[in-house]
């Protein structure tokens, strides 16, 4: 009766344990002559994911100290992951993460500080590019070593250059020419008030950051290099975000409301004649048969700089001296030159490294124009802990409120801006 | 309310004749211990895998919580920061406005298309089909699909409205006055197929020969349907109607996959608001507190909607 | 089958049948182009080489038919490893769920004891809290047990569901009371009568129930993610997310990798249909 059911249930849970004793819980623990195993985790899915996957694969053969176990998940899955099993100490040993995203993590002690390996010598670190050494800092302290490295770039297409009556090989150096271009190629030809073609592609949210740079130059920014003060209020950023909005607005330069994605797919859907973003589509514009060029996003009334951004590799606090020793090969190895010169060619990021020259990448055209403007370029919210809640909650939102006429950009951004503040003090 | 045509009563055994009280009672035992044995299994799961999270969940409620380090006792801090807190007002008020709609419109439908595909009709099989294949996309890649069709300047569906003169400036999920409703559009969409199948399988219960003697009897289709099977699907209704609630107050797929709760939290619901503040702001004991905010909001509003069909659904 | 053909109506004539039927048909057709809209896209794309994807003014069809996406899928991820890895994921669960649920909505449905409404409240209240925040102390505990990256860790806290108890329940509250009677007179376990008199009654709600579970589970993305830190353990929709890149999203191949992947749920699902339309669905009305 009762007894059947009960013996039943007892003989399928054996069933399925038993069937399960196979598989135990990957061992953490490596015996002291054996290679050290290395969890890797990052977020490379797409079509950078083989290149990763190769290096790895390289390393892996090359010595037998260490074993490179990797896992590659999307960003999003990648963070809801790392929280619980590093709360749980099952967590990776090592993890490549945005430079970003970095301070919070190494504030509450998560990372362990990896100066060391950039004073090791026989690492050149000296070699690297000293942007993405700057952005793997966080208050002095160095947290990561660079996995990639890339500025932002001004696409334009040369066709509807043309189309337009404007020189094909002459990008806008400035922010007069930047918007007067972008206006004549901005075409509503039925007049119902909707271009059919747009001059520029800039995304407000979901997105590497784009407006910023904007902010930057002319003088203003989000916040202070030193991630202490909020600059959103500052006359200068307002003036920047003012001639910008007004030019979204009122001449429709831009459509508005786009995330990264959506502003990639206009640009590559021939809609819009200008973006500012990273070497990634380069593949996905040339098969769309556009004929484009590269410049560096068109000087502002201060300053002539773009975006830099970096993934680095981070080690686990809870890492021991074998494991970060095994690491610290790793990364010397990824961030060799003839690991960098592969990497370049078939990922189409630049090399984390100066001293490969334009003629060794020669089999990826564009990878030296993303390099060139390294010294140019900044991070963005570098040295600040919180940037989800600073960016994400913050400051994206007053974006697209005034974007959309919700507020203007004194009221919005002043409020956002004292907003970041109370972030920044409180962390 | 009017209960059903009077079923033609089951063949009854009449009971052998038995000693009163203690023969009752062994029953009532045996019953009882019966009942147990069968729930025990799922109920040491649940009480193990459901409750005892549930249970740190509300003990985290009272803490302030990053994950990374330990949780600091707070006390009634957090819910006292939700009521004045706009960005859970407004969380909250998306999320009553999304589920308001969302739940009637679904069940309506799920109910029409449910009828509908259960007379002949030709096509019926593939329209079955159709209707559900929504629910069985996975959200992630049909969002992908939804985000290209619907993309104000490239998007299909877009450019064939534009033909026949509807036309978003913006975008249907990019615009803030329509974000919302294209999410609860999608929603619907996706969810539709589920309860429909639901209320199909209700449906098949109700006994031909009931609306073959009612028609006989002249009753029309709409006549028949209030009286013979409005009520007989009364349970599926409730179970439907109580499912559809707690899951739209709930809602977070559609909203992360299209939206992420822009622009500018236009269409964040509390369980979106609940992975912010959580997962990206490593707020998990305020998480924590909001989400037993929304268990009590949901608790009472089912409390209410079982009461409401208690006194209307049939139990034999 | 329980369905009713509607008499026909006295007096119509031929052509406003006819009408009629176009009418129907049309509707029918509506309907089901705008819920498979999304599908028809994701399948059109599957075969579009990349280049054609992202363009303007968009087209639904292919303007070039090419199959090399669905070759490469099976190059680019495991694709047989993870179909393998997902059935048993999902399978498990789906059949030991099945049971549990049946197990508990019998008792609560049709078995008398105190407490009864208690338990069922109680189990209904676990449906409330969304598992955001219960993920965390979940995944610790299985962290404690041991049970990360194994199969009950995966399978387990699945092995029964507040939503198929309840959607149970409210079936088996619908059959007839008396049906256990004369069998419970007889002497017959309650075992015997949840086996071999409920049970087969429950048919479409079992297979109705099974199906959701098992599309459900099929297209979990961040449980099994969690939980497994073996590549060679990972689910389908892990290998589907290895095409969507932070920046770039391969479409054409995450198009034919999701079609692919959508066959197990919808052939589930069609031989469900069918067994609707063969109608299981006579209760034991008729004694």
């Amino acid at each position: 009766m009762v007894r059947r059911a009960l013996a039943v249930l007892a003989v399928a849970g054996m069933l399925v344990l038993a069937g399960c004793a196979g598989r135990g819980q990957q061992s953490e623990e490596s015996n002291a002559s054996g290679p050290v195993t290395l969890k890797f985790w990052n977020g490379f899915t797409g079509p950078d994911r083989p290149a990763v996957e190769e290096l790895v694969k390289r390393f892996n053969e090359s010595q037998d100290q260490a074993k490179i176990q990797m896992e590659i998940m999307p960003w999003d899955v990648f963070f809801d992951k790392l929280l619980p099993s590093l709360s749980s100490g099952t967590g990776p040993d090592i993890a490549g993460m945005d430079t970003a995203q970095v301070p919070q993590y190494a504030v509450k002690k998560a990372l362990k500080p990896v100066d060391d390996y950039y004073t090791q010598s026989g690492n050149e670190a000296d070699k690297l590019i000293p942007a993405a050494v700057q952005g793997a800092t966080f208050e002095g302290t160095k947290y990561s070593v660079p996995m990639n490295f890339t500025t932002l770039l001004l696409y334009w297409n040369k066709g509807m250059f043309k189309e337009a009556g404007l020189d094909p090989e002459r990008p806008p150096a400035n922010w007069d020419q930047f918007a007067d271009y972008a206006k004549k190629l901005t075409k509503d030809t039925n007049g119902d008030g909707k271009p059919e073609q747009y001059g520029l592609a800039i995304a407000d949210h979901e997105t590497i950051a784009m407006w910023p740079i904007l902010f930057w130059q002319n003088g203003g920014g989000v916040v202070s290099e030193d991630g202490k003060k909020a600059m959103l209020g500052d006359p200068a950023t307002i003036q920047a975000a003012n001639h910008w909005v007004d030019l979204v607005r009122n001449d429709k330069i831009a459509p508005i409301g786009l995330g990264g994605a959506d502003a990639d797919k206009l640009f590559q859907s021939k809609k819009a004649a200008m973006e500012i973003v990273g070497p990634w589509m380069t593949t996905g514009f040339k098969d769309a048969g556009i004929d484009f060029g590269l410049a560096m996003p068109p000087a502002g009334p201060k300053e002539a700089v773009t975006l830099g951004t970096s993934v680095g590799f981070t080690v686990s606090a809870k890492a021991d001296q074998r494991k970060t020793e095994a690491a610290y090969e790793f990364f010397k190895f990824w961030n060799s030159k003839e690991s960098q010169v592969y990497w370049s060619v078939h990922s189409g990021f630049p090399p984390n490294r100066t001293d490969i020259s334009a003629a060794e990448l020669k089999e990826n055209p564009y990878v030296a124009a993303f390099a060139a403007p390294a010294d140019k370029s900044r991070f963005y919210l570098s040295n600040v802990q919180e940037f989800q809640k600073v960016n994400e909650t913050l400051f994206e939102p007053a974006l697209q409120r005034v974007l959309n006429g919700k507020a203007n950009v004194q009221d919005a951004f002043g409020k956002a801006s004292s907003d970041i503040q109370t972030v920044l003090d409180g962390s | 309310m009017s209960t059903a045509t009077e079923l033609p009563a089951p063949p009854t055994v009449p009971p052998p004749p038995r000693r009163p009280g203690r023969a009752r009672g062994s029953l009532a035992r045996r019953q009882a211990l019966a009942a147990w044995a069968f729930m025990l299994p799922s109920l040491v799961v649940l009480a193990v895998f459901v409750v005892y999270p549930m249970t740190q969940a509300l003990y985290l409620s009272f803490t302030e919580y990053n994950v990374l380090q330990p949780a600091r006792w707070v006390g009634l801090e957090n819910y006292q920061r939700l009521v004045s807190d706009p960005a859970f007002h407004n969380a909250l008020l998306n999320t009553l406005y999304y589920a308001a709609v969302t739940t009637p419109v679904s069940v309506a439908l799920a109910l029409g298309l449910a009828i509908l595909l259960n007379r002949r009709l030709p096509l019926r099989g593939f329209l079955r089909t159709s209707v559900f294949l929504p629910v069985v996309l996975s959200l992630a890649i049909v969002a992908i699909a939804w985000n290209f069709l619907l993309d104000p300047n490239i998007g299909l569906l877009s450019y064939w409205l534009s033909k026949v003169g509807i036309v978003s400036e913006q975008g249907w999920l990019r615009d803030p006055a329509l974000a919302m409703p294209a999410v609860m559009a999608v929603g619907i969409w996706k969810n539709v197929g589920f309860y429909m199948v639901m209320y199909l399988a209700g449906l098949q219960s109700i006994p031909r020969e009931l609306h073959e003697a009612a028609s006989i009897d002249g009753a029309g289709p709409w006549k028949r349907f209030r009286r013979i099977t409005w009520p007989l699907l009364a349970n599926q209704t409730m179970l439907i109607t109580i499912l559809a609630a707690i899951a739209t107050l709930q809602a977070f797929d559609q909203i992360y996959v299209m939206t992420r709760g822009g622009p500018f939290f236009s269409t964040e619901t509390v369980v979106m608001m609940i992975y912010r503040v959580g997962f990206t702001e490593f707020g998990f004991g305020y998480a924590s507190a909001m989400s037993w905010v929304l268990v009590l909001l949901i608790f009472g509003l089912s409390m209410a909607q079982m009461a409401y069909f208690r006194k209307r659904t049939v139990t034999y | 089958m329980a369905a009713t053909a509607a008499p026909a109506p006295v007096g119509r004539s031929p052509g406003v049948v006819r009408a009629w039927r176009a009418l129907t048909l049309v509707g029918v057709l509506a309907i089901a182009a705008v819920m498979l809209l999304p599908l028809i896209w994701m399948v059109a794309t599957s075969f579009k080489p990349e280049a054609d994807i992202v363009k303007f003014p968009p087209a639904l069809l292919p303007d070039r038919v090419t199959f090399e996406h669905y070759r490469e899928v099976w190059q680019r991820i495991p694709f047989a490893r993870l179909y393998l890895n997902t059935i048993i994921f999902a399978g498990g669960v789906t059949l030991i769920s099945l049971l549990l649920d049946s197990m508990t909505a019998y008792a609560l449905a049709r078995l008398r004891f105190p407490g009864r409404n208690v338990v069922f409240v109680a189990i209904l209240v676990m449906l409330m809290l969304p598992f955001q925040v219960t993920l965390i102390p979940l995944y610790d505990l299985l962290v404690g047990l041991g049970w990360t990256n194994t199969l009950q860790g995966l399978i387990v806290p699945r092995a029964t569901n507040a939503f198929g108890i309840f959607f149970l329940r409210q079936f088996l509250l619908s059959l007839p009371r008396d049906l256990e009677e004369a069998a419970r007179i007889d002497g017959a376990s309650e075992f015997t009568i949840y086996r071999k008199v409920i049970m087969p009654l429950a048919a479409p709600a079992l297979l109705t129930l099974g199906l959701f579970h098992f599309m459900y589970n099929w297209n979990d993305l961040l449980w099994p993610l969690i939980i497994n830190q073996d590549q060679s353990h990972q689910t389908l929709p892990a290998g589907l997310a290895l095409f969507m890149g932070q920046h770039v999203v391969e479409f054409g191949i995450l198009m034919a990798a999701s079609v692919l992947a959508l066959i197990p749920v919808v052939l589930f699902f069609l031989v469900i249909q069918r067994r609707f339309v063969e109608g299981i669905a006579t209760t034991g009305i008729r004694g």
